[in-house]
């Protein structure tokens, strides 16, 4: 202790906190030993010290053993809901790769089947509907348009997480692609897809929360939407419809990424859901007539807004002529001599 | 060497064990750790002083996990348990941290 006063002498719980953390009992003890005429030091292998290591380790342990956070109930119900997701996704995947393989089967036989039983030849009508209801794979030339969220809209961090504002201006939403696809339709468009799913006649855009819905199934970012057709043809009408203003807005205003891109060999699936709902006698009893009163129904199938709301039925194939049913239309404008245009108000 | 068996020992029972820690008694457990491990650190810098000396390690010890845990009792009855346990940590992180420094001297003359 110095006589004079330390300038920071009003400090001094600080300064011994800093300067002398180590209890000052070790010292005196020592020097009591000293004092005493023995070592300064006692042993550090008394029972005491030993015991004290012994309860030591053991409060270390516990306590990190009950306090370490432990996996929520919630982080492994959407770990397990994530498994399940995924293998579901993967099983789904391979029916569809399934039925795709039978169906195509299927046709055959059917093929198969028409020319055995000596009718008239409808191959050829029947891949053309075939086509026109999107149940098959088409490959041409066409336009392939990605789009995808602004860059500075938060994606990942907190995915899967409950949204916090209903909307993010930077976000394409299903209405922005039910725009766009129509007007990929109204520009001529033959066949779409996005991310891989066939848009048919009776396909929906539509949103879940903030996913967006194709066909009942959800997409992830980026959304490529690949639009079969003439692909000059197409862009330029494209370009300064309605459609594509909106999608120029969009980039402008909203930073929402696109990229337009025409190529030679696009390929869009079928539509694996395609499933026989209406089925029309092909004009008049089979032999009456050539295979020119065919039905027209398909036709007008891609035209339609397949975005907007999941209108009408699917135009199937026709497969059975001898069904002779003629009130299957709803409209009941099918007579077995007239072609027959199916059209389902619903 | 012993003492630190008997580290290891008490780690491993404690961690074969897994003794569950009854609800009242897990807000005082980090304090206590805190405190048992500033007791630790003195006692090692004790050693490389040559100033050791098991009863006031054994004291020291004991006295520092029951203060801490009672001014973190305190603190919940006065409802500043929080605040009072960070500030127990602070001053037992800066005496720990102290206490290292030493050893690191003496240890490694730096």
């Amino acid at each position: 202790m110095s006589t004079e006063r330390r300038p920071d002498e009003s400090m001094t719980l600080l300064t011994t906190m800093m300067e002398r953390p180590l209890d000052a009992g070790y010292q005196e003890a020592a020097d009591r030993r000293i004092a005493a005429g023995l070592p300064g030091a006692t042993s550090t292998r008394t029972v005491l010290v030993v015991v004290l290591a012994i309860l030591t380790g053991f409060l270390f342990a516990v306590a990190a053993q009950s306090l370490r956070p432990k996996p929520t109930a919630a982080a492994a119900v959407k770990k397990e809901l994530v498994t399940r997701i995924e293998a579901l996704q993967k099983h789904g995947t391979d029916q569809e790769a399934k039925v795709a393989a039978l169906g195509k089967q299927v046709r055959d036989y059917e093929a198969l089947a028409l020319q055995q039983s000596g009718g008239t030849d409808l191959t050829s009508t029947i891949k053309d509907l075939e086509v026109q209801a999107g149940a098959v794979p088409l490959t041409g030339p066409g336009l392939t348009l990605t789009l995808d969220d602004a860059a500075s809209t938060d994606t990942g961090a907190d995915a899967g997480s409950r949204p916090s504002s209903g909307f993010q201006e930077g976000r394409v939403t299903s209405g922005d692609l039910q725009i766009i696809v129509n007007g990929l339709w109204g520009a001529g468009a033959e066949a779409i897809s996005i991310n891989g799913h066939r848009l048919s006649s009776t396909a929906a855009i539509r949103f879940a929360g903030q996913a967006i819905i194709v066909d009942f199934r959800p997409l992830s970012r980026p959304y490529v939407i690949t639009a079969l057709g003439d692909t000059q043809g197409m862009q330029q009408l494209f370009d300064p419809s309605f459609a594509g203003l909106y999608l120029s807005q969009l980039t402008d205003e909203y930073k929402i990424r696109s990229i337009l891109a025409g190529s030679d060999s696009l390929t869009v699936p079928g539509d694996s859901a395609a499933r026989l709902e209406v089925a029309e006698p092909v004009g008049p009893p089979v032999g009456s007539t050539g295979p020119g009163a065919t039905l027209q129904q398909g036709t007008s199938a891609p035209k339609r807004s397949a975005g907007a709301a999941p209108t009408g039925t699917s135009t199937s194939t026709t497969r059975s002529p001898s069904d002779t049913s003629s009130g299957a239309t709803d409209s009941g404008t099918g007579s077995p001599a007239s072609p027959t245009s199916e059209e389902n108000p619903s | 060497m012993i003492p630190v068996l008997g580290l290891v020992a008490g780690l491993a029972v404690g961690l074969f064990l897994d003794p569950s820690v009854p609800v009242w008694l897990q807000p005082y457990l980090p304090i206590a750790v805190i405190a048992a491990l500033d007791a630790v650190f003195g006692a090692l810098r004790a050693i490389l002083d040559g100033i050791f000396n098991d009863k006031v390690f054994v004291v020291s010890f004991l006295s520092n996990v029951v203060v801490a845990a009672f001014i973190v009792f305190l603190g919940d009855q006065l409802g500043v348990g929080s605040q009072l346990s960070t500030g127990v940590v602070v001053v037992l992180g800066v005496r720990i941290f102290s206490n290292v420094a030493s050893i690191r001297r003496h240890l490694f003359k730096a």
